[in-house]
């Protein structure tokens, strides 16, 4: 895409629409909403991490006062789903897998009634052996999670084996050979624990069934995703279906795909009331198939004497959990942050996507990439450390550049990696002395832009102000807020001219979703269009008035004036209240995503989601800390980045994406970990015990942005952001606290007590 | 277990208005507010005192209210999310948390800024170090705090001048 | 089931006395019998209104210290937070700002969590406990209050009304440090409280250590066998003793062998930091956001 000739780029600050409704308190969320008559439904979870059901009695339950629906896996369509592979029923059938499966749920009066009825329902199970690890789920002789894994649906492309629910590799060059002929060749070994997108609102889930249709509100970040899945389990036209989002309080990829949607509808169609779900932060944790992944990795890698790379080899065993749901395609881009950013002739890298008994992996801000990117970068400064080089100048000398070709045979254009290696360690001070007890540690870290179609539609009235429609989902990233900015520019008026309509599945065209940092990437070239669209209808009315030619009319200053004269013009209000008697102003916009980069040699990443990366973003992050040496507490002292995500187009915006991202990224680091006992339980499901970071601990973030106009992109040469900022701290982190320990802390998140662990080892060696 | 609790009447004072409420012993002050009183602004996030998201204030003092007896907040003065406008004018904080660009998802934002609320109160010109302290029981996952704690510094600028 | 407010100390002990359970701030009783720990009592009185026992009051002896005084009362208060500050490191460490403001010590006390924060403070500053019931008054050294996690030795019908610490002598103050994975909304995972004497040679004249979370109740110990040491080995000593003592448990929060580790430095901290109180400088509350990891940056 090429900048609009006339598109004037609001450079001012502006206040994001939903503000004022957020700081007032009077916006509504989900869990805020109420219709009369509501009921309240709770579930029935498992409990137990993997059984055979042999009893299931829901008759006292459903013969207490109050209570208008139990329904189980015999109430609802015989479906068995899955964005990937369809391992999943709505209710378990036979077998539960996790903790968190629902076996059965309740719509009743109140939430004490509910949760009576839901205490009243009999279950009984005999024990299945439980898969607690993802090295032990690969080995020949582990108990299946799935028996009939052969038998689901799922994409040709898809790489299966017992446990193993997606295996993917890349392969370039002869990397044995490359080894053998290495001058150091460096092995080492990392494990990651899964953790949480934790957003600060629980879901909630509200249903409504008018005849035979049915209305959802949700605290979803992908409305239509949610639909279709309404759609797919209860086997439903989506004209049948309408999904609305109120605002929503956060998701970081947990509230993504399709989750409690079609079990409230079910309860709501039986109990022929309105019912209601909100989840405690306890259910929060424990039941959705959202989390981020664990991961076990094993790198080699083979160096020249000169700090050359010349081999990788990676191996990954990713932690699936029980159900794929969206982790289909984590294997390939894991596979992919196992190289890094760097230029390598010869690689393997080979993923696994293990199934377990735990509760299942799905997308998560960037998922798989901050603690692959946290296990490779430690690995890269183990290399340079043997190499006796300055781990800054082993990243410059061995990493991806404008026009160089990648690890997996791709070049990227025009990218901006050096750059962001020098402006974030220039901002950290690196190589300036540190106190004893401080260190920086530096990583650098990638992510794709994810391109889909997405379409929005924009109408000016007859009093000249504007309403944008649209498919898009504004999780709280302001890339809906955004799009604001792109129509008046595209139109010569303000952001404040313009209101949203959005998150409404029945009033707007399709888009992916709060997902994949997508939406201004996608959403934004719509709306750009259906803009265009109304400035040549105003075009034309202007020139119509002034007596010119459409094609000398300039839109700016809300004034449709000609070309080299602003006197010669009239109010883009008054053109609106001409087109309110006749042609009304109306712009629809959507459009080819742009083409694909182009797949070369033997990616081979499994095609599931792409071949080859879009328009990647590169980050550089370095970061400061201190350590107690004696207790393994580590601070974070000041956190210094550098993005490349092309055009920026809303700079507090895309500040604040940063600035969060790094913070969950500090968290990941420290004390962001599932801890499981050793029946594949959560221990510390609960914010006190899962630790996110307070503003307490929150260090001054330096953001930095390199901006490069990348075509076949974004609007105005941007790529995307909301996700890469979350990549590269943690790595960063961990180098820090290995300079100070003098080996790396070799599991995520590095608590206290494991860089102790590490530190004692240390000594006794 | 669920033992049941006898409802008692009594008067809520929120943001200067008496609510009678009739209610059982045994229900916190945020399902009250939220539901009898249907001032939704104050959220739930955790139930546990451990996120911030249902900070009010009590005689001007903050309080989880996800853990506060209703009955307890009799005859005390409630301040909500609701109640920090004078009119339709928003309160500095509202303005500047705002203008910052210290709100994302917006579910954290309440209770923060009625945090601040109580901590300008009893301090007109706190440090950074201060703000952060003030503020570490509220969590923030979308922000990481850096624009947050800017506005609460320029709201106490703004109000000691 | 009843629940009624309390407009004086006799109204809330007549009240117990017909078995009612008092209720200040009520945090731990709704958080607790949220997860089940204890159900909520039937009947309530609630004590918050009681501003006859929210002074602190100087005494020829020391300090009296209401039971419904606030932790953030006690951070704030001029005298605690110098002559007795481990207890207002403590408390500044309690929970979040909210927990500190509506938290009282009379209800963190009688919770008898052996993760408190001011427990140990308390009780290496030799603190007394009075309990009152309609049947008259008791006074109760703190470490005899606490049996057992959750449980003290108070009759039901007992109010904690005051806290009475010893005024220390000169050349002597105390501190109290706790492992912290984050600087705020912590829960002890070990912590540590001294109290110091010095003599006029700076060698130790009075040394007393309190463990928190290291055993089913607030440890203390008098280190009698230091008294005329230099600090730093009364420090080192202190830290020995303390990871011989304790007996930690393995949990979600830290292992036993983290725990011994660290209650030793914590100890040692501790010591150091109320011995430089003692001999005259001013650590800010609390000692663990003024010095060290936690220190504003």
């Amino acid at each position: 895409m090429t900048p609009s000739a006339t598109a004037q780029a609001t450079t001012r600050r502006f206040v994001r629409a939903d503000g004022p409704d957020k700081v007032t308190g009077s916006g509504r969320y989900t869990a805020d909403l109420s219709l009369t008559g509501t009921l309240v439904a709770k579930f029935r979870y498992a409990q137990v991490s993997h059984a055979r059901i042999t009893k299931l009695d829901v008759s006292a339950a459903r013969a207490m006062p109050g209570v208008f629906a139990v329904i189980t896996d015999a109430d609802v369509p015989d479906v068995r789903f899955g964005p990937m592979v369809q391992d999943r029923r709505l209710f378990a059938r036979d077998v539960v897998r996790f903790e968190g499966e629902i076996v059965a749920a309740v719509a009743a009066v109140d939430a004490e009634t509910a949760q009576r009825a839901v205490d009243a329902i009999v279950v009984e199970y005999s024990p299945l052996p439980i898969v607690n690890d993802v090295e032990s789920a690969l080995s020949p002789d582990s108990p299946l999670v799935h028996e009939d894994w052969a038998d689901y649906g799922a994409p040709g492309v898809m790489v299966r084996n017992r446990n193993d629910a997606s295996y993917a590799s890349i392969a370039k060059g002869d990397v044995d050979k490359a080894l053998a002929e290495a001058d150091f060749v460096v092995r080492s070994h990392y494990e990651s624990d899964g953790c949480h997108a934790a957003p600060i609102e629980p879901r909630a889930v509200v249903a409504q069934w008018e005849g035979n249709k049915v209305t959802i509100w949700t605290s979803t970040q992908v409305p239509f995703d949610a639909r279709a899945g309404v759609c797919e389990t209860l086997e439903l036209p989506s004209s049948r279906v309408r999904i609305i989002v109120p605002h929503l309080g956060g998701g970081f990829g947990g509230k993504c795909g399709f989750h409690y949607e079609a079990h409230v509808a079910a309860l709501a169609r039986i109990a022929k009331r309105p019912v209601k779900l909100v989840f405690s932060r306890r259910e929060e944790f424990l039941a959705p198939d959202k989390r981020r992944e664990g991961i076990v990795y094993d790198f080699e890698t083979g160096v020249k004497a000169d700090g050359t790379i010349i081999a990788r080899k990676a191996r990954l065993v990713i932690d699936n959990g029980a159900y794929t749901a969206d982790a289909g395609f984590f294997s390939q881009l894991a596979a992919m942050h196992a190289l890094g950013p760097y230029k390598i002739p010869n690689v393997l890298s080979e993923a696994h996507l293990a199934y377990t008994n735990h509760q299942p992996s799905g997308s998560v801000r960037a998922p798989t990439a901050p603690q692959t990117c946290w296990a490779l970068e430690s690995h890269t400064d183990e290399v340079a450390n043997k190499l006796g080089m300055d781990p800054v100048a082993f990243r410059k000398l061995n990493a991806v550049d404008s026009n160089v070709e990648g690890p997996s045979g791709q070049t990227y254009g025009e990218i901006g990696v050096q750059q962001c290696i020098d402006a974030a360690t220039a901002a950290a001070g690196y190589g300036k002395p540190l106190a004893d007890d401080e260190a920086i540690g530096v990583a650098i870290g990638w992510w794709p832009s994810f391109a889909s179609a997405s379409g929005a539609y924009i109408k000016i009235d007859g009093d000249g102000s504007g309403q944008i429609i649209t498919g898009a989902q504004e999780c709280g990233t302001g890339a809906v807020m955004t799009l604001r900015q792109l129509a008046a520019d595209e139109l010569g008026m303000q952001p404040e001219d313009f209101e949203l309509v959005y998150q409404d599945t029945s009033a707007a065209p399709y888009d992916m979703g709060a997902t994949g940092s997508q939406t201004l990437f996608n959403n934004g070239r719509a709306v750009i269009a259906a803009a265009g669209q109304i400035a040549d209808q105003l075009r034309e009315l202007a020139a119509n008035k002034l007596e010119a030619a459409a094609a000398d009319i300039v839109l700016a200053d809300g004034m449709a004036h000609v070309a080299g004269s602003p006197d010669r013009g009239v109010a883009i209000a008054k053109l609106a209240a001409t087109a309110a008697n006749g042609e009304l102003l109306i712009g629809h916009g959507s459009g080819p995503p742009p083409p694909a980069a182009k797949a070369v040699g033997n990616t081979c990443v499994g095609d599931i989601g792409m071949t080859a990366w879009r328009a990647p973003q590169f980050s550089c992050h370095a970061v400061r800390v201190r350590l107690d040496r004696e207790t393994g507490v580590v601070r974070v002292l000041r956190v210094s980045t550098a993005h490349d995500s092309g055009t920026i187009i809303n700079h507090t915006g895309a500040q604040g994406q940063v600035e969060g991202g790094v913070m969950m990224g500090i968290g990941q680091a420290l004390t962001e970990g599932t801890k499981y006992d050793d029946q594949a339980r959560q221990r510390n499901a609960a914010l006190l015990e899962y630790k996110l970071q307070t503003c307490a601990d929150a260090p001054p973030i330096d953001v930095q942005f390199v901006e490069i106009y990348t075509p076949d992109a974004g609007p105005r040469g941007a790529k995307s952001l909301a996700e890469a900022p979350n990549v590269a701290t943690a790595a960063a982190i961990g180098n820090a606290i290995a300079k100070l320990v003098g080996s790396p802390v070799r599991r995520l998140p590095m608590t206290a007590e494991r860089v102790w662990e590490t530190i004692n080892a240390g000594n006794a060696s | 277990m669920s033992q049941a609790f006898e409802s008692q009447s009594f008067n809520l004072n929120v943001n200067g208005v008496d609510y009678p409420v009739n209610v059982e012993m045994d229900r916190n002050l945020l399902s009250v507010i939220r539901t009898e009183i249907g001032l939704t602004g104050t959220k739930e996030g955790c139930d546990d005192c451990e996120c911030g998201a249902c900070m009010v204030l009590l005689d001007g003092q903050p309080v989880n209210s996800c853990s506060y007896l209703a009955v307890q907040a009799q005859g005390r003065a409630i301040t909500t999310i609701e109640g920090v406008m004078t009119g339709d004018e928003m309160h500095p904080l509202q303005r500047n948390i705002l203008e910052e660009g210290g709100v994302q998802c917006g579910f954290c934002t309440p209770g923060m800024i009625l945090s601040a609320h109580a901590l300008l109160e009893r301090n007109a010109a706190p440090s950074e170090e201060e703000v952060r302290i003030g503020l570490s029981g509220n969590l923030c996952r979308c922000t990481g705090y850096t624009k947050i704690v800017a506005a609460v510094q320029r709201t106490a600028v703004e109000l000691r001048s | 089931m009843s629940f009624t407010i309390a407009h004086t100390v006799d109204e809330a002990l007549a009240a117990m006395a017909a078995g009612a359970r008092a209720i200040a701030g009520g945090t731990d009783l709704v958080v607790g019998a949220r997860h089940g720990k204890a159900a909520l009592p039937g009947n309530l009185v609630a004590i918050d209104r009681l501003t006859e026992l929210k002074s602190v009051t100087t005494t020829k002896d020391g300090v009296s210290i209401g039971a419904l005084v606030t932790h953030h009362d006690i951070e704030m208060h001029p005298l605690l937070s110098t002559s007795y500050a481990g207890l207002a490191d403590g408390s500044a460490l309690v929970g979040s700002p909210s927990t500190r403001h509506i938290g009282t010590l009379g209800g963190n006390i009688m919770n008898a969590s052996p993760a408190m924060d001011t427990g140990a403070p308390l009780a290496v500053m030799r603190a007394e406990i009075e309990l009152r019931s309609v049947r008259g008054s008791r006074r109760v050294p703190i470490e005899e209050l606490w049996t057992a996690p959750g449980k003290t030795s108070a009759q039901p019908d007992e109010l904690c009304v005051a806290i009475h610490i010893p005024a220390p002598a000169t050349r002597s103050n105390s501190a109290y440090v706790r492992l912290e994975y984050r600087r705020a909304m912590e829960i002890a995972v070990v912590g540590a409280a001294a109290f110091v004497a010095l003599n006029d040679d700076g060698t130790i004249a009075a040394l007393r250590v309190g463990l928190t979370a290291v055993s089913p109740t607030i440890f203390t110990g008098d280190l009698v066998g230091q008294i005329g040491r230099s600090v730093s080995d009364a420090a080192e000593n202190a830290a020995k003793v303390s990871m011989e003592q304790a007996t930690p448990i393995s949990d979600v929060r830290a292992s036993d062998s983290y725990r011994r580790h660290t209650v030793g430095v914590m100890a040692r901290r501790a010591v150091e930091a109320a011995a430089r109180r003692a001999a005259g400088e001013t650590i800010a509350i609390p000692v663990n956001r003024a010095i060290g990891i936690g220190a504003a940056s």
